[in-house]
């Protein structure tokens, strides 16, 4: 995953953002515990968003903990949870197969980053099947559908969209209460579509300098390696309905102490974050937070 | 039933317009428009008439009268149902195109597609029917193509025009504080967006300006 999903800093209360951070660091502890140090560098935010979805109990229980990245300070961190457990297996796994996927995608030299990788990550990702044997399955499954629509150069952005929405909605499949199911699988299926085109739209650059696949160049019959203004409120208006869908599905569960985080998260941060990687300014995101730590969303 | 003045939020104590505005709130966000064609809808007439029903409740005691009288369904907003469907046609002589609503209806998303897939009458409804599949799907870019084209054979089809207001921005619901924000362009949500923003910065003590138009 990538990384796109954030609160938007500004709407937490101090309460709010410390439990985000501790839901981050309770995930980052956990995939050190469970898998060990080199399982901890896959962590983002949007892991550390499935994390909070995930959570049942609506309540946040956190203590303080430093660690490697913050030796002195500490920093709040979730207590032992099943969804944070449930959310590392799901992380592993959903690394994993990415970067199988990068492996498939490069050639010999291209894909040695991507191998040295899944080297490491290998036996983190046994141990995760053997814990998630279903969502493995179906994550497989769906990258090689994704993988097929990609070769075959698919020219709608909802069919790949779909089929990466579908695996993300995977992690709904284990919620035992048939509601909260129905709820989460909506919840990650427009998260996903959400995430797939926003990526697309991050990558647009990347993927036509190297003539790799991106739905938006058939889709929007692109001559050149940008959107213009027309494609991009176009697209943009598809990414706001997945935004909405979202938000919907939120109004209808009880989220206990994370409430206030996601709804900034989809009533606010994904527009922040879309807008910032439409008009180029995602990426550049880090050094003005790094001039304004007090800002920050995260750790 | 849950105690009613806590399915709408307020304590006991809360005034009548408290409560009033607490209810509007509520109604606003479960509002059939905002789950129109959504696979949710049901959860959320549900919860919409939870709320009726407390709110009557409330209503009731405060007036004297005792709850749990039948609800008489006098609110603005009691709306669910009837709009929401495509017409229950179960005849057996019944065409094909209704025979798509129906399964539509019943959900069975597949059946419907393959229905219009087989057909070769490709005209308004066809293209209307195709776009309410990928709607309920989530594949809202296809499902906006598909009306738009269902528009231009027939522009003054009530039900195109409605299904193309809702896929160009159905749910218009925001808590309160939060404003209509969208992504990309620079249409008035976004500098209304950047002026909150601001404002917010501001307040906050942010010490930096940022336009974005």
């Amino acid at each position: 995953m990538f990384g796109y999903v954030r609160p938007s800093a500004e709407r937490l209360s101090e309460e709010e953002q410390k439990r985000f951070t501790a839901a981050y660091c309770g995930l980052c502890h956990t995939l050190k515990r469970r898998y060990g140090l080199a399982a901890r560098m896959i962590l983002n935010y949007d892991l550390a968003f499935l994390a909070i979805l995930l959570d049942e109990g609506g309540t946040c229980h956190s203590c303080e903990k430093r660690c490697m990245v913050h030796p002195i300070r500490k920093r709040p961190c979730a207590q032992p949870s099943a969804a944070l457990e449930t959310a590392a297996d799901y992380s592993v796994i959903l690394t994993w197969w990415q970067l199988r996927d990068g492996v498939a995608d490069h050639g010999f030299w291209g894909g040695l980053k991507y191998r040295a990788a899944s080297l490491l990550l290998r036996r983190a990702y046994r141990k995760a099947r053997a814990a998630q044997p279903v969502f493995d399955e179906s994550t497989k499954r769906h990258l090689n559908a994704l993988a097929a629509l990609e070769k075959a150069r698919c020219e709608s952005i909802d069919r790949p969209a779909d089929t990466f929405a579908a695996l993300l909605a995977g992690a709904a499949e284990g919620v035992e209460d048939p509601i909260r199911r129905r709820v989460l699988q909506q919840m990650f299926y427009h998260l996903g579509r959400w995430i797939y085109l926003t990526d697309a739209a991050d990558d647009l650059k990347k993927d036509w300098k190297s003539g790799s696949y991106n739905p938006l160049i058939p889709r929007f019959a692109l001559k050149e390696g940008k959107l213009t203004q027309e494609n991009q409120q176009e697209l943009a208006a598809t990414m706001d309905r997945s935004v909405e869908m979202m938000a919907a599905a939120f109004e209808l569960l009880d989220f206990g102490d994370w409430a206030g985080i996601i709804r900034s998260v989809v009533y606010e941060g994904l527009y922040a974050v879309g807008n910032a990687v439409l008009n180029g300014t995602f990426r550049k995101r880090p050094k003005r937070e790094e001039r304004n730590p007090t800002r920050k969303a995260g750790p | 039933m849950r105690d009613p003045y806590q399915v709408l939020g307020v304590s006991s104590t809360a005034t009548d317009e408290e409560i009033k505005k607490a209810y509007r709130n509520l109604a606003r966000k479960y509002h059939p428009d905002n789950y129109h064609d959504n696979p949710l809808a049901d959860l959320a007439q549900e919860r919409m008439k939870e709320i009726n029903e407390a709110y009557e409740a409330v209503q009731n005691q405060r007036k004297g009268k005792t709850a749990g009288g039948a609800y008489g369904g006098t609110s603005a907003y009691s709306a669910y149902g009837g709009s929401t469907g495509y017409g229950g046609y179960t005849n057996t002589g019944a065409t094909r195109f209704q025979r798509v609503r129906q399964a539509i209806n019943e959900g069975d998303l597949n059946m419907a597609d393959e229905l219009l897939n087989a057909s070769s009458d490709r005209g308004a409804e066809w293209h209307y029917l195709k776009g309410v599949i990928c709607y309920r799907r989530g594949w809202m870019d296809e499902a906006k193509r598909y009306y738009q084209a269902a528009l231009q054979m027939e522009p003054n089809n009530v039900e195109y025009v409605r299904a193309w207001q809702l896929v160009n921005g159905g749910n218009t619901y925001r808590p309160d504080g939060y404003d209509t924000v969208h992504t990309g362009g620079c249409d008035s949500g976004c500098s209304r967006f950047c002026l909150a923003w601001l404002c917010c910065n501001m307040l906050g003590g942010g010490g930096y300006y940022f336009w974005c138009c």
